[in-house]
């Protein structure tokens, strides 16, 4: 479970003083739900979940992971969360299992209990035809195999992901979107950010509309859609984005 | 060039140009460096100079008699003692002197006869103190070959076409291995201090400034493991990266003259370079503590850098001071205490007296602690860089 409550993160900006990122975010993400943020870049997005994958600390406010407080206990939130970035990339220097290894290393797993799960991911993941390959030398889909290997590897029961799908073909992001799927069947509890509508409306279980660091809209697909009385969820995000752009 | 070309040329120069930092390590920095290093250079040899002159030495003279000037001419050089000695001693050290000028006994007589004649300035280039003593001592010997000169013509009246030849000389007398030792204690510890920053620099900037620029980072700072876990993680592989640069260096090193000069005796060196496993011991851990504080400043330098030539443009002139510093140990004198308060100069200084085996425990204490307390406050700078926010995001 995911609670947040009131984050506020500035940064500080020679031109124009402290600025906002995030502020007066809150919201509550239940286990075996999908939670979307849906934003345009810049939005926010990415601050928040750093924030919750307490890699930034919040200027105010705080946030609950899985039952620990993200500013008291930052190291068992790390340990509870699953963390993808569509922006980060794999060490290509190693091979999978290296980084598998690595990885579970780091999650203070044993090496018996690396090398059991290895084999346990082996054949869901497909990872058999490149785990001793170096992952510079692998293709674009077995990276993402990889990555997506790395962060369930540990078991944790949150899962944070920012934009996965960034620059993934169709095959790719629909395996992603799956696995997303299959977690919140598990019943984990996982919190995704997108700027694709169609992703947000066919995974997420409840909305977050976010732009210029605030909420501006939240409650699950049907909700938005009959609040603003539109057809798509891309209608009710143009509405709700285009609001703010006006007030300006 | 085409004009393609040139665009992109004109690209990079902007590109270089709008980079602050670049601008400051390319345009500002060496104004400032290179100045430094001169006025560093020039003070330890003005340095090194005055502490030759004040340096306080005993040269023992055989035969004064016969040229009775001598003893007058040496007591008025300052800071030596003339030693009247009855022959040459087996061992300077044992007699208390650092050179011995020898005339031999009858020397007038000979050369009177027109027999040639040999004078000879004893001394030991692989000591300091020898050295020294040789160099103060050396104007005299002009003198002595004048007035064997005068002493010859007088006994031949004023005309003579075959003058008797004279040899008066600087003679090294040191050992092969006392060579090898000097010239060990002069090379190792620069070479070291070289190898070492060589070793650190590339893994340190690979590790930090290189894992942000290759956007793996993010994913790392998002496991359990803390922030300064993972800095004392990167640092332990960048500390094993220039202690085996070091070692590497080393090995390579004893197996040019250990084994290839051996084997190739045409290359017959004129001394010995034979370093005990204890001393290598000594050195090694010597090491050790200018290696962790090298490593630390390597991976600060990693962690503020915005990306990886930024950080290698800073960690170059890193190197050069290193090198520079290590210089320190080609200099000839006793240094004193307060140069074993510069970290890697007092390495270089201490470890050419572990060579000479001249170590004063005063010394290496000043030097190990002075490091080791600079290598624990650079590992907290770099903790800190590491665990501010701005790691990830400064770019």
């Amino acid at each position: 479970m995911i609670e947040v409550q009131k984050l506020l993160k500035t940064f500080h900006d020679r031109k124009r003083g402290e600025v906002a990122a995030v502020q007066d975010v809150s919201f509550v993400c239940q286990p075996g739900k999908v939670f979307g943020l849906l934003g345009r870049n810049g939005a926010g997005k990415t601050t928040t979940l750093r924030m919750l994958a307490t890699i930034l600390v919040p200027t105010s406010g705080t946030a609950k992971v899985a039952g620990h407080d993200i500013i008291q206990e930052p190291a068992a939130v790390r340990r509870a969360i699953g963390y993808l970035s569509g922006e980060t990339k794999l060490y290509d220097r190693l091979t999978g299992r290296e980084l598998l290894e690595y990885f579970g290393a780091l999650a203070s797993m044993g090496s018996s209990a690396i090398a059991a799960r290895i084999e346990e991911l082996r054949g869901p993941f497909g990872l058999s035809d490149f785990l001793d390959k170096r992952v510079g030398k692998m293709s674009t889909g077995m990276k993402q195999r990889l990555s997506i290997s790395r962060v369930v590897f540990h078991d944790p029961q949150v899962l944070i992901f920012d934009e996965p799908t960034a620059g993934l073909d169709v095959i790719g992001a629909r395996a992603v979107l799956s696995l997303i799927q299959d977690l919140k069947k598990k019943g984990r509890t996982v919190i995704y950010s997108t700027h694709i509508m169609t992703e947000a409306e066919r995974i997420c279980d409840e909305i977050a509309i976010i732009e210029r660091g605030r909420i501006l809209a939240q409650g699950t697909v049907g909700s938005l859609l009959q609040r603003a009385n539109q057809n798509s969820l891309e209608d009710v995000f143009v509405e709700v984005v285009g609001s703010v752009d006006s007030d300006r | 060039m085409t004009v393609k070309t040139l665009a992109v040329f004109r690209k990079e120069v902007i590109d270089t140009l709008r980079d602050g930092r670049s601008i400051f390590a390319i345009f500002v920095f060496p104004f400032l460096l290179y100045p430094a290093m001169l006025l560093f250079i020039s003070w330890m040899h003005m340095k090194e100079a005055e502490e030759a002159k004040a340096l306080e030495v005993r040269v023992g003279v055989v035969g004064g008699a016969t040229l009775p000037f001598l003893a007058d001419s040496l007591a008025a050089i300052s800071g030596v003692t003339p030693v009247p000695l009855d022959a040459p001693p087996a061992s300077m050290e044992n007699a208390g002197v650092n050179a011995v000028l020898v005339v031999p006994a009858g020397i007038l007589e000979s050369i009177a006869r027109g027999d040639s004649a040999r004078v000879q300035l004893l001394y030991k280039e692989a000591d300091n103190k020898s050295s020294a003593a040789a160099g103060r001592v050396e104007p005299i010997l002009d003198q002595v070959r004048e007035a064997l000169t005068v002493s010859w013509a007088q006994s031949h009246g004023a005309h003579t076409d075959a003058p008797p030849r004279l040899v008066v000389e600087m003679k090294d007398i040191s050992l092969k291995s006392e060579t090898g030792r000097y010239v060990a204690a002069l090379l190792i510890p620069f070479l070291l201090m070289i190898m070492v920053a060589a070793g650190a620099m590339q893994t340190a900037i690979d590790a930090t400034a290189g894992e942000k620029e290759r956007s793996t980072l993010e994913t790392l700072l998002a496991t359990s493991a803390s922030r300064t876990e993972i800095l004392l993680g990167k640092c332990a592989a960048v500390l094993a990266a220039a202690i085996t640069g070091a070692v590497t260096g080393v090995t390579g090193l004893w197996f040019t003259f250990a084994v290839v000069a051996k084997a190739f005796p045409t290359m017959s060196s004129p001394f010995e370079l034979t370093i005990g496993p204890d001393k290598l011991i000594w050195l090694f851990l010597t090491l050790v503590p200018t290696a962790v504080f090298l490593t630390a400043v390597l991976v600060a330098i990693g962690c503020f850098a915005r990306s990886m030539r930024e950080g290698q443009t800073y960690a170059t002139y890193v190197y050069m001071v290193a090198t520079f510093l290590g210089l320190g140990s080609l200099g000839q004198q006793t240094p004193p205490l307060s140069r074993f308060f510069i970290p890697l100069l007092n390495t270089a200084l201490l470890q050419r007296e572990i060579l000479t085996n001249s170590v004063q425990m005063l010394h290496a204490v000043a030097a190990v602690g002075v490091t080791t307390a600079a290598a624990a406050f650079m590992l907290t700078i770099a903790v800190r860089l590491f665990s501010n926010e701005s790691v990830l995001f400064r770019t």
